[in-house]
């Protein structure tokens, strides 16, 4: 599965860094970045927590 | 923001006493208050107050989750070009619209970035601590004056560079700013002093600003004096007051009553007090939760630019329209969102806002509710509120409890 951040939608509230931090982190101005792109399945719970944390529902999986 | 400013024209006694109504269930019983209006329409035009307090604007204030977002994303349609707190100008960046908006928020943003937070977390846990000593033997304390209060107005000053000893100052400029009419004992009164007190602040800003004009220091006003926007242009001394006066304004009493909600939350449930103390690593999620659950900062103000329409009811422009943080928290919409789960962490809530507004301080705010929880639990691990207590909700937007006494068995020695 892959993971993605829409910039555009992105405030930087930090919740998907801080929910799932192997995935995700912070760029200088506090907005997520993705660091691992393709997850691994042990990481999905984390990114689909993310998903839910967000409330910009600026973060996507797909195939 | 705060509910009071300017458009407080004297009202009658009836008028007034049904806002005072209003307002206080709002703020006792936010859920209760927004779950009876959802039922009667997801537009509320009746309750509500305009930008500032403004009694003699059209109101209507969104209940429904999909509206919330819409108002607080869609900047075309609503703008937050509004004076606040008695300054007449538009605070940066809070009253700025795209595209300017943007712009400071590039220069902002970094300086209130999570590792910055975090390098100011050592100075606030000091801070914590010290005030934990003062009161700890006592087995009793009363959580407002003496730690929700003075603690982010503590953090404020070191931030920005003014000695500790400014506190007072600090904590009575922003009563004013807050809350004028309770200062100053009557709306038109209040009204009057926070004018007055806003002219009184940018002038000792100003007076900072001077002193670091050819002496820069290593704090935010120093900063904000020599930073280059994108146009390789300086911040003029106007956007600079309007900064200082948003980060005084929106910085100090919004963290006093998250951590009011919070601990008066905790202190009623000993098994939530419980789970801190089993897995701090839980704080967390205490505080994402209970800050959705809560809600200490219950609404937000847009104004429509055109005339729009929201859940099929017709908005006309220039209607003040009022995101209801609360009722989009906690809603039947979402059933999951109707009960709190401490160990939750990721229930998404509009707490900090949303959209390119969203809380500048966020990071800094759950830093420093990230540290009070951490060092308090630490030390005072089980505690209550004093037996007898009536706690009562202050009747504002921004949802506080002025008098929080808590009390625990003090350790032996």
């Amino acid at each position: 599965m892959k993971v993605s951040i829409d910039a555009d939608k992105c405030q930087g509230h930090g919740r998907c860094y801080e929910v799932a931090s192997e995935v995700f982190t912070d760029d200088e101005r506090g907005r997520g970045q993705v660091i691992t792109a393709q997850v691994p399945d042990h990481l999905l719970a984390q990114v689909r927590s993310a998903i839910n944390a967000c409330p910009e529902k600026a973060i996507s999986l797909s195939e | 923001m705060a509910e009071y400013g300017s458009g407080t024209a004297a009202m009658d006694p009836a008028t007034e006493a049904k806002l005072q109504a209003w307002q206080q269930e709002r703020s006792s019983d936010p859920r209760g208050y927004y779950a009876k209006l959802r039922a009667q329409c997801p537009v509320d035009f009746e309750q509500h107050l305009g930008a500032g307090g403004d009694v003699t604007v059209a109101t209507a204030a969104v209940l429904s989750r999909g509206d919330i977002e819409e108002v607080l994303r869609n900047t075309n349609i609503f703008s937050s070009e509004m004076g606040i707190m008695g300054s007449e100008e538009p605070v940066i960046p809070l009253g700025v619209d795209p595209p300017l908006h943007a712009m400071y928020r590039r220069v902002l943003d970094p300086l209130f970035s999570p590792k910055k937070m975090a390098a100011l977390q050592p100075t606030v846990a000091a801070q914590v601590n010290e005030m934990i000593d003062s009161f700890i033997d006592k087995g009793e304390v009363d959580f407002s004056a003496e730690l929700a209060v003075p603690l982010p107005c503590l953090t404020f000053l070191a931030l920005l560079g003014l000695p500790g000893e400014e506190l007072d100052a600090l904590v009575r400029w922003k009563d004013i700013m807050i809350r004028p009419d309770i200062v100053a004992g009557s709306r038109e009164a209040g009204a009057e002093l926070q004018v007055r007190t806003a002219g009184e602040i940018y002038q000792r800003f100003g007076m900072e600003m001077e002193a670091r004009r050819d002496a820069p220091r290593d704090d935010l006003i120093s900063y904000f004096m020599t930073v280059k926007v994108e146009d390789g242009r300086n911040l003029t001394d106007s956007e600079v007051l309007r900064i200082l006066f948003l980060l005084l304004a929106a910085g100090l009493d919004t963290v006093t009553i998250s951590l009011q909600a919070i601990f008066n939350y905790l202190a009623e449930h000993p098994e939530a007090q419980q789970l801190i103390q089993d897995d701090p690593d839980q704080i967390d999620n205490v505080i994402e939760e209970l800050l959705r659950w809560e809600t200490p900062v219950q609404n937000l103000t847009r104004i429509a630019k055109v005339d729009t329409v929201l859940s099929g009811c017709p908005i006309p422009a220039g209607t003040h329209v009022i995101a209801a943080l609360s009722s989009g928290n906690v809603n039947e919409e979402n059933p999951e969102s109707l009960t709190v789960d401490l160990t939750m962490g990721d229930k998404a809530h509009l707490s900090f806002g949303g959209g390119n507004h969203r809380c500048l301080g966020s990071h800094l705010a759950r830093m420093e509710l990230r540290t009070v929880l951490r060092e308090w639990h630490k030390r005072i691990p089980s505690y209550r509120i004093k037996p007898g207590t009536q706690i009562e909700w202050v009747a504002s937007s921004l949802r506080g409890i002025d008098y929080l006494p808590l009390e625990w068995t003090p350790a032996k020695g």
